[in-house]
């Protein structure tokens, strides 16, 4: 049963992160990389978060350091520059129910100006949404782009060809 | 030099457009230009290039300032392009073949539009499955990706100014993601996805790798342009919201 769950969660991450890719035109030779990619560290950090107890930021920043250190591996089979790889990779992991709560819970805050804890409430919502969403964006770039200033070598000459 | 100058311009001005950051243009465009004997210098900003050439006789050089294109996001080029700088400086490959290859990559046909939206969709949709959405609302979220990302290519195609076809397409898609709300399966969820496929997460990442790397203008520019684009995203939603609030609550 766990299994399956972690299964379809990385299966879910893989077309998530293939359609996104899609949209920015990838090379056609990337998209397994990419599949690849999105399913490991989505299904990472639902690993880490159902069974190990991480908070979903901390698990962003190590499921995107997955990703970023098998962009710089993968990259070079591709031959593609890391971001190529794992811009769509990441991008399954955007925390899109804050985002949309955040712009909720904006909206009711206006329409509640006039009862107080309504209010209060709504300005809550806001900010706590707000912080998950901000910070769990930074972590997944700041984590993916990591790799890149750790092997700058490699990372650089990703699409030159091995001799 | 001339014709290498003009190249370069060129080639820099296309990788900045299509979404490439800044370091790695600039690697590139150095990467080429050395491959004649060249050293090329180049500045880079948000909408131009500068660009100086220079060879071993200090009399002779090319300046160049050139526009950067608003193309659309093409990791395609950005791969090519970038090991077409490796080629040209390892295979020491005459001029005329680079630009060659460089035509041929540039205009090379884009993927079909039709598949675009499909992959979209199903994108969207996979989506919601991961943040608990159950099929019917899945396949709502498809519709809803699509119609969205359709409009948003007509507009585009049309020249409709960036920020009213993110305002618009958000709107559209999550208009059509409130449907669900008819159904009794879980429409916050169906609504709160419907939007993603617009989160323009090229010019984010770009833009905190810019910064890190010291092109500090370059990666406030292209937060700024994200963060805009996130707003116009948000206004899109909040339409919908505004509409269908009394039923979600």
């Amino acid at each position: 049963m766990i299994a399956m769950d972690v299964l379809s969660d990385a299966l879910f991450a893989a077309v998530a992160g293939m359609g996104f890719g899609a949209i920015s035109c990838p090379p056609r030779h990337a998209f397994p990389y990419i599949a690849l990619l999105a399913a490991a560290g989505h299904a990472t950090r639902f690993c880490l978060m159902t069974f190990v107890g991480v908070d979903i930021a901390v698990g962003s920043l190590l499921a995107s350091l997955l990703i970023g250190f098998g962009s710089l591996w993968l990259g070079r089979r591709a031959r593609t520059p890391m971001t190529v790889l794992y811009i769509p990779a990441l991008l399954p992991m955007v925390p899109g129910r804050y985002a949309y709560n955040m712009v909720f819970s904006q909206i009711m805050f206006l329409h509640t100006m006039n009862d107080a804890h309504e209010r209060s409430m709504y300005m809550d919502m806001f900010f706590s949404n707000a912080m998950v969403t901000c910070s769990v964006i930074f972590m997944l770039a700041v984590g993916a782009t990591l790799p890149m200033f750790l092997f700058p070598k490699r990372a650089y000459s990703i699409t030159r060809r091995r001799r | 030099m001339s014709d290498v100058g003009a190249f370069v311009a060129e080639y820099a001005a296309h990788m900045m457009g299509c979404g490439v950051h800044t370091s790695r243009v600039i690697r590139c465009a150095k990467r080429i230009g050395e491959a004649y004997g060249y050293e090329v210098r180049v500045s880079v900003f948000q909408k131009s290039i500068i660009l100086n050439v220079q060879g071993g006789d200090p009399q002779e050089r090319y300046n160049e300032v050139t526009e950067i294109p608003p193309l659309p996001i093409s990791f395609a080029h950005n791969a090519e392009l970038s090991a077409l700088s490796w080629e040209t400086h390892d295979d020491h490959l005459p001029l005329a073949e680079v630009k060659e290859r460089y035509r041929r990559i540039v205009q090379a046909p884009a993927m079909p539009p039709l598949l675009m939206l499909v992959l979209a969709g199903l994108a969207n949709a996979s989506f919601c499955a991961l943040f608990g959405g159950d099929w019917c609302s899945r396949g709502i979220v498809f519709v809803a990706t699509v119609a969205g990302f359709f409009l948003k290519q007509r507009m585009t195609a049309a020249h409709v100014n960036h920020y009213i076809v993110f305002a618009l397409s958000a709107f559209v898609a999550s208009l059509c993601a409130s449907v669900s709300l008819l159904f009794g399966t879980t429409a916050e969820i169906a609504l709160s996805t419907s939007v993603l496929f617009l989160v323009p997460g090229v010019p984010l990442i770009n833009g905190v790798i810019d910064i890190l790397e010291g092109h500090m203008l370059n990666g406030f520019a292209r937060l700024a342009n994200a963060a805009l684009l996130i707003v116009c995203i948000a206004v899109g939603l909040s339409f919908t919201l505004m509409l269908v609030k009394d039923s979600l609550l």
